[in-house]
């Protein structure tokens, strides 16, 4: 166990973190104003891309810094990194219970609306881009370690609905705090949801998800912000309890009947290939 | 749950104990003070007791998931923990609240996607570049999709 121990202390990775931090916060919030909004760019966007540039995978020069010993160290430090925010997160939903449960009925609800998914990646996937079956693991959830289950269960993760869950899920980990960060500040400076209902949506993805989508989505509306983190926080421990069933048992099936309807007859292909 | 990007990787992976997590804690909370008090007004100190604070928060999580088995993840049971230990009927939950106040929320999410863009592994970076630009628009959509989605059905239910 030594090794493990080893790999775990490993003082430049720790050393890099340290210091992206204080870059990431010192340079702090920035907001573009774009068109129909803005969009909040965020220290822990500009944290995530500087420990790309540190990582020997994407530049092949950090290599001189960083070895494939600091990335192996790096993955399971994700989880522990998260811990005090996710206590953070506790002592915010705690005093905000009553709201809570007064906005349980639509909290519960719009679990249902994962389903808009479907509507609007499966037919781009099926009829515009002309994929195959790797389409419905491609589009029938947010593809997050729950959703990859199911298709692994089901599938398997070498078939193309394998490969379809699979690249939605790395592009999701790439650019999934980019994304939501960009449309909680949009759609929250457009005035066309309420704040209520988009803090809601922020908690359907991963922790880091929702930590962009809620930070973004607060800072345009600061006065919510205890409010705002709340039910971001409670969607996001409702999803995780009820989204798999959810999944299972309605958006699989619901999109798989649509392949039946608008997919190519002919056997599958391997998105790889194309 | 919320193990967020924790890539799927069948291979052996470092798994921290108990007490190599309490260290590690440390390392992170260090970390975090570092970037709070770049981050805000708050001084070391006052970032120190509230860190300190979330930092036992996270302990006791990871004591009851090692203690009750019923295979909630470690991440469930530290905000279940944050939760209750400032419920407006827990005793002392408004001097907690007052001291957790000083630590910024957003600064903690900082470090750890540091360690996620150091974490990216040969073998994502190759998925993503050869299934190319399809799965990257089906991905925004999908994202969109569902975020645009559930606003729309809890805008209906507010």
């Amino acid at each position: 166990m030594d090794r493990t121990k080893d790999i775990l202390f490993d003082w430049r990775l720790h050393l890099s973190v340290l210091v992206i931090t204080i870059i990431a916060e010192a340079i702090g919030v920035i907001a573009v104003p774009i068109g129909i909004g803005s969009i909040l760019l965020l220290p822990l966007l500009y944290a995530f891309v500087m420990g790309l540039v540190l990582n020997p995978n994407v530049v092949r020069k950090a290599g001189a810094w960083m070895g494939q010993r600091e990335v192996r160290a790096a993955s399971p430090l994700i989880v522990i990194a998260i811990m005090p925010f996710i206590a953070k997160f506790g002592t915010i939903i705690g005093p905000s219970m009553e709201k809570i449960i007064a906005a349980g009925p639509a909290l519960i609800l719009q679990e249902l609306g994962n389903l808009g998914t479907i509507l609007l990646a499966f037919p781009v996937a099926v009829l515009l881009l002309g994929m195959g079956r790797e389409a419905i693991g491609a589009s029938f959830s947010v593809a997050r370690e729950p959703n990859i289950a199911i298709i692994a269960d089901k599938y398997g993760l070498k078939s193309p609905e394998g490969a379809g869950v699979m690249g939605v899920y790395v592009i999701g980990t790439l650019f999934g705090t980019f994304i939501f960060a960009i449309l909680a500040s949009l759609l929250a400076t457009s005035g066309l949801f309420s704040i209520e209902a988009l803090a809601m949506a922020c908690g359907i993805g991963s922790g880091s998800m929702m930590a962009a989508c809620s930070g973004a989505l607060s800072h345009a509306v600061p006065e919510m912000k205890d409010q705002i983190l709340a039910l971001a926080g409670a969607s996001n421990v409702l999803t995780y309890a009820t989204g798999l069933y959810l999944c299972i048992f309605v958006a699989l099936p619901v999109t798989e009947k649509l392949y039946d309807l608008l997919g190519r007859k002919e056997p599958a292909t391997n998105i790889a290939g194309e | 749950m919320s193990n967020a990007e924790l890539p799927v990787d069948f291979e052996a992976e470092a798994k921290p104990d108990l007490a190599q997590h309490a260290v590690l804690l440390i390392a992170v909370c260090l970390i975090a003070l570092v970037g709070n008090t770049v981050a805000t007004d708050a001084t070391v100190m006052q970032g120190l007791v509230g860190l300190a604070i979330l930092y036992v928060i996270a302990i006791l999580g990871l004591v009851l998931t090692h203690i009750v088995p019923v295979g909630l993840p470690s991440v469930a049971w530290i905000s279940l923990v944050g939760i209750v230990v400032t419920l407006p009927w827990t005793p002392g939950s408004a001097w907690l609240l007052e001291k957790v106040s000083h630590v910024n929320f957003l600064t903690l999410a900082t470090p750890c996607l540091a360690y996620a863009g150091i974490a990216i592994a040969r073998r994502e970076i190759e998925i993503a570049r050869s299934s190319g630009w399809k799965l990257f628009i089906v991905a925004v959509l999908v994202m969109t999709g569902t975020y645009v989605g559930s606003a729309i059905v809890a805008d209906l239910f507010l």
